[in-house]
C-alpha cells in the first residue's frame, strides 16, 4: 500500500487540477473547494461572533457596556479591506455552493436526471445533460452576481 | 449511524441552511444599511437586537446546528474519500464529532448569553 502522504497528494491534485476533465468534474472540484472555504469561514465566524458577549474570557452574562466595547473593537479590527476581499470571495463560494448543492440534492433524490437511453458515441453522461448543465451555469452566474453585490456593498463598486 | 442516514441528514441540513441562512443574510443585508446592522446596538436589526428577538435567535441556533453538522460531515466525506480503512474512518468520525460538539457549545453559549444580555 502506498503511504498516506502520497495518497493525499494525489487526491488534492486530483481536485485542484481538474484540467482535461469534463464539466461535471469541474462542478465537483468547485463544490469541494467552496465547501472547505465556507467551512473555514464558519469556524472563524463562530469565534468572531463569540465576541458579541465578550469573547472566550467571559463565562457569565457580562454587562451590556463591556460586551458592546468588545464587539465594537472586533468590528473595527474586521473593518479592513483585506477581510472585505475575503468576504467577496466567500460570497462567491457560498452562492456557488448553495445553487450547485441544490442541483446535487435534486440529483440525490432522482430529479432532473433525464430518461435512461442506449449509450451511444460519444458517451456523454446522460445524468449531466441539459437541465443539470443549466443549473450548474445558473450557480456560476448566481455566484458571480453575489460577488458583484458584495463588491458593491463593501467597496461601492 | 448508517452512511446513508448521515448523507440524508447532510441533504436535509443543506436545505435547512438555505432557509435559515437566507433569513440570517436577509436581516444583515436587506433590512437597512449593513453597517448599522453590524453595530452593537443601533436599530431593530443590529447585532444585539437580533439576539434578543426570540424568533431570530432560534433561527440562529438552528442555523448553527445545521451548518455545524453539514460542514463537519462534508469534511468527513472529503477525508474518507482521501483514504479508506476502518481505523482512519473511525478516527476521523470521532475527531470531527468532538470538534462539532465544541463548536456547537461555544456558538450556543454566544446565542444564550447575547439573548440574556440586559
Amino acid at each position: 500500500m502506498e503511504p498516506l502522504t502520497t495518497e493525499l497528494k494525489r487526491a488534492l491534485f486530483g481536485w485542484f487540477y481538474p484540467y482535461k476533465y469534463s464539466l461535471e468534474r469541474w462542478a465537483y472540484a468547485l463544490q469541494r473547494i467552496s465547501g472547505i472555504a465556507v467551512a473555514a469561514y464558519f469556524l472563524a465566524h463562530i469565534v468572531e461572533t463569540g465576541n458579541v458577549v465578550g469573547g472566550l474570557e467571559v463565562w457569565s452574562v457580562p454587562s451590556t457596556s463591556v460586551a458592546g466595547d468588545v464587539w465594537t473593537a472586533t468590528f473595527h479590527f474586521l473593518d479592513n479591506p483585506l477581510f472585505d476581499v475575503g468576504l467577496v470571495v466567500i460570497g462567491f463560494m457560498l452562492a456557488y455552493h448553495t445553487i450547485n448543492g441544490i442541483r446535487l440534492a435534486l440529483t440525490e433524490f432522482g430529479f432532473l436526471q433525464g430518461r435512461p437511453t442506449r449509450p451511444d458515441f460519444p458517451y456523454e453522461p446522460k445524468s449531466f445533460a441539459k437541465a443539470q448543465r443549466a443549473l450548474f451555469w445558473v450557480s456560476v452566474l448566481f455566484a458571480a452576481g453575489t460577488a458583484v453585490y458584495a463588491l458593491n456593498v463593501f467597496f461601492g463598486v | 449511524m448508517k452512511e446513508s442516514t448521515k448523507m440524508l441528514l447532510h441533504y436535509i441540513t443543506g436545505i435547512g441552511i438555505v432557509v435559515a441562512g437566507g433569513v440570517h443574510l436577509f436581516t444583515v443585508f436587506l433590512t437597512g444599511p449593513y453597517l448599522q446592522n453590524l453595530a452593537f446596538s443601533a436599530g431593530p436589526y443590529s447585532v444585539i437586537a437580533v439576539y434578543r428577538n426570540l424568533l431570530l435567535a432560534i433561527t440562529l441556533e438552528l442555523l448553527l446546528l445545521f451548518v455545524d453538522y453539514h460542514a463537519l460531515n462534508g469534511i468527513r466525506v472529503i477525508l474518507i474519500e482521501f483514504h479508506q480503512g476502518t481505523k482512519w474512518e473511525r478516527g476521523v468520525s470521532w475527531m470531527l464529532t468532538v470538534v462539532g460538539i465544541l463548536l456547537l457549545v461555544y456558538g450556543t453559549r454566544t446565542i444564550l448569553i447575547a439573548n440574556a444580555l440586559a
